[in-house]
């Protein structure tokens, strides 16, 4: 099954707070092409979960369009094309794990899945031997490991992520990236990933998008192009680690504006030099 | 302590309360023996036993019928104010209404409009309906917001998200309703027997043992009430235990927000407020149609307006209503505040002593189940008839809704937030104060719309059969005057004022809400 892409054209959102607008997100235009991987990077609070929201129908947009697979967000998350997991576990306490991951099928109303399949989902993630087992009884850990396996039930063919790792420690989120990557690098989902470590961005992702603070906009859009499957010894590279600081530059607020700048400067001139030399290091 | 050593160690103090209940009525130490020894009572209910049976089978069977239909229509309800939020508020009025009326005023009145049996039982279920309605609203809105949006960005609509999370997570909720409604039915019930002539009942069994001094009788038929509503109680509560160990576990119970008016036409809010308040004055209108009765008995809205306002009864009226008015609100402002101050602090007991306070709620629900128009003599004679007996007849027809809905909530909080501040060695009054007590606020809103309104009810029924002053003996007399006319104004006049105690609520709310921030 292949992935299918998302696009955002010139998309705004802002909300009313105290009968005030506050824009959110402003003329933001992305374009995800089938199968790819897309990491987003922003300072906290800068509508890069609002983005995620616009794309799952959570919200609607107030200007712009916003399209997966040319249809509207709407359309295909009710096909359960659409595969999602939150920063926040919000698995639904009194159902067992195996129950849990099945919710899918019962939200989009599809009759149950092959218990084999939830079983195999349940190993992907660690979870063997915990298939009965209530959330309560789980660590942290473990239940975003379990909203990982629910959000791959479906199959899905565009997956967003809002910080699924973010509640893991160092050595697990290590290797759940390993095995996301591996999941990716299978069925290749269109994959939508938000997070705030970046180094996992770069580690995952075949481009980096750098926003603004709020409103949202594009800072940088930057490509990611050290060759498939990744081990761990990219973490070791320098020319891996230069993509981080360039990205991290960008984040900082003291250094922030002059970055954009001169990023700008060099995604009109040519191609980005480091990840090309990457490329051939790695 | 182990769960056996907690349940030994209740029971031992329950005992222990009852021998000090034993010794205070051997010894004649309660006002001259109104308080008898529990042993006289239970040898006479054990003697007396035959002809208790035919009465307690048929408030058992109005209490039922009333607990389920009011429960069912309660638990619709709940589901569609949940779902269309609009409905709500076009039915705010006759929720209020169907809430504050006070029994002992529409018992007759539904005894004209409506044959016996069927005025009890729908007494009974206007009493289940509120308290289960409430609750199950909260329990509904009150579903993890992200496990909506999950649901929802799985194309989930409304229905669904009601059916696979809503009602599972309102459980704990619903069931703490019905432990409220269950002793209410049976209170119910008996209100109903004791204002309707009906020939069996507990409720007419009382009305026919006080006029004989025998307060072990009175106390005996108390006890049976409270037995059956106990029971109810209790099988609520074994089911609430169960469902909330589950849904506690995970995460901080986020509400729902409640669905937005901030940016709503000023039109719109206008003709919502005016649906919520004409809605509860067209069915009556309708039932009085319906019923097809004599305007002189049963008064329809312009009837009332004509005796009150505008007829030549209307200067005789107002003075009479004036002066009861006069003496019922202040007394009732001060019991609420009293009903409910007394039921935080129970709710805090519970928590920071469950075992003490496991052993109290027995009798804590004997004062919920015993009618209080059985307790209301016992207590005159202990407390006479001034202020005192109407405040603790207040005291004690409010705090217990308000009490089981702070105990539900304090049960909500997650183990992990009192970890953190155990962490940092907080005393248990510390952590009353930066837990407990916030994270009940919700809770807390519930607790008091259900107290409030009870007030007008407790100090009704207090100066109806204690004090004889106010709007309670107002109603009496009208009643023995046969004065439909004021039986219908108290009626309306009560509901009125309970609406405005009820109106403090939101205020209240509005203050708590100032220090929420905006996600």
């Amino acid at each position: 099954m292949q992935g299918l892409p998302l696009q955002f054209t010139n998309v705004s959102k802002a909300f009313s707070i105290k009968g005030k607008a506050l824009p959110v997100i402003d003329n933001l235009s992305l374009d995800c092409p089938a199968g790819s991987f897309t990491a987003l990077l922003g300072p906290s609070g800068c509508g890069k979960s609002t983005l995620l929201r616009l794309a799952l129908a959570l919200e609607s947009e107030d200007s712009g369009s916003l399209r997966i697979g040319g249809d509207s967000p709407r359309s295909i998350c009710r096909s359960g094309a659409v595969g999602v997991a939150f920063q926040d576990a919000a698995l639904l306490p009194w159902r067992s794990v195996e129950e849990n991951i099945r919710l899918p099928f019962e939200v989009l109303g599809r009759k149950r899945p092959d218990p084999e399949k939830i079983n195999g989902l349940i190993e992907l993630v660690g979870l063997k031997g915990f298939e009965k087992a209530r959330p309560g009884e789980l660590s942290g850990g473990m239940r975003q490991r379990v909203a990982i396996a629910r959000s791959l039930a479906t199959e899905p063919r565009v997956l967003l992520m809002d910080e699924p790792f973010g509640a893991l420690d160092l050595i697990l989120r290590r290797q759940m990236n390993l095995e996301l990557q591996r999941i990716w690098s299978a069925k290749r989902p269109t994959t939508l990933l938000i997070t705030h470590g970046i180094d996992e961005a770069v580690y995952l992702a075949d481009r980096v998008i750098v926003l603004s603070p709020r409103p949202a906009r594009v800072l940088a859009d930057i490509p990611v192009s050290f060759s498939r499957p990744r081990g761990a010894e990219l973490l070791r590279d320098p020319a891996f680690h230069h993509v981080c600081d360039r990205i991290a530059a960008l984040l900082d607020p003291e250094t922030s504006a002059a970055s954009a700048a001169a990023e700008t400067a060099a995604l009109d001139a040519a191609p980005v030099a480091a990840p090309a030399k990457a490329g051939t290091t790695a | 302590m182990t769960r056996f050593g907690d349940h030994l160690a209740t029971g031992v103090l329950i005992l222990l309360l009852l021998a000090a209940w034993e010794v205070a009525g051997q010894l004649k130490l309660v006002a001259d023996g109104t308080l008898p020894p529990l042993s006289a009572i239970l040898l006479r209910l054990a003697a007396e036993w035959r002809e208790y049976w035919p009465h307690v089978a048929a408030t058992l069977y109005t209490a039922s019928l009333g607990f389920l239909i009011g429960n069912a229509v309660a638990l619709a309800a709940a589901v569609s104010f949940c779902l269309w939020p609009v409905a709500e508020r076009v039915f705010r009025g006759v929720n209020i209404a169907a809430f504050t009326v006070p029994p002992i005023a529409l018992a007759p009145v539904l005894v004209i409009a409506l044959d016996g049996e069927t005025a009890r039982i729908t007494l009974a279920a206007l009493l289940v309906y509120f308290p289960t309605m409430t609750a199950a609203l909260a329990g509904l809105r009150s579903a993890d917001p992200r496990a909506v949006d999950l649901i929802r960005a799985y194309g989930g609509g409304p229905l669904r998200t009601l059916w696979l999370l809503r009602l599972r997570a309102a459980l704990p909720a619903i069931l703490s309703g019905f432990q409220v409604a269950a002793p209410a039915a049976v209170l119910g019930a008996v209100l109903a027997e004791f204002g309707s002539g009906a020939r069996w009942g507990l409720g007419t069994f009382l009305l026919g043992s006080l006029g004989r001094a025998e307060p072990d009788r009175l106390w005996g038929i108390g006890l049976t009430a409270t037995a059956i509503a106990g029971l109810g109680y209790a099988l609520s509560a074994t089911l609430a235990a169960r469902t909330t160990s589950l849904n506690r576990a995970v995460n901080i119970g986020i509400t729902g927000p409640e669905p937005e008016t901030a940016n709503e036409a000023p039109l719109r809010r206008a003709l919502l407020l005016a649906a919520a308040i004409l809605m509860p004055l067209l069915i009556w209108q309708a039932m009085l149609f319906w019923a097809d009765l004599s305007p002189i008995i049963a008064k329809t809205p312009m009837g009332v307006i004509d005796y009150l306002i505008t007829g030549k009864t209307a200067a005789s009226a107002q003075t009479r209503l004036l002066a009861a008015l006069a003496e019922t609100v202040p007394i009732t402002i001060a019991g609420m505040l009293l009903g409910l101050g007394f039921a935080f602090a129970l709710a805090l007991l519970s928590f920071a002593a469950p075992l003490l306070m496991r052993a109290l709620l027995p009798f804590a629900l004997v004062t919920q189940t015993m009618p209080l128009v059985a307790l209301t003599p016992l207590a005159v004679l202990i407390l006479g008839r001034g202020i005192t007996v109407t405040l603790v007849i207040t005291i004690s027809v409010t705090f217990f809704a308000a009490f089981v809905v702070l105990a539900q909530g304090f049960a909500m909080i997650p183990k992990a937030a009192f970890d953190l501040v155990d962490a940092y060695g907080a005393s248990t009054l510390r952590k009353v104060r930066l837990i407990a007590i916030p994270a009940s606020r919700q809770w807390l809103f519930v607790a008091a719309r259900l107290a409030l309104p009870k007030a007008l009810l407790g100090v009704m029924i207090a100066e109806w059969l204690a004090t004889g002053k106010g709007l309670g003996n107002l109603l009496n007399q009208s009643r023995g005057y046969l004065d439909y006319g004021m039986i219908w104004t108290v009626a309306v006049v009560s509901i009125l004022l309970s609406v405005l105690l009820y109106q403090l609520t939101p205020v209240l709310e509005w203050v708590g809400r100032s220090d929420r921030r905006v996600r």
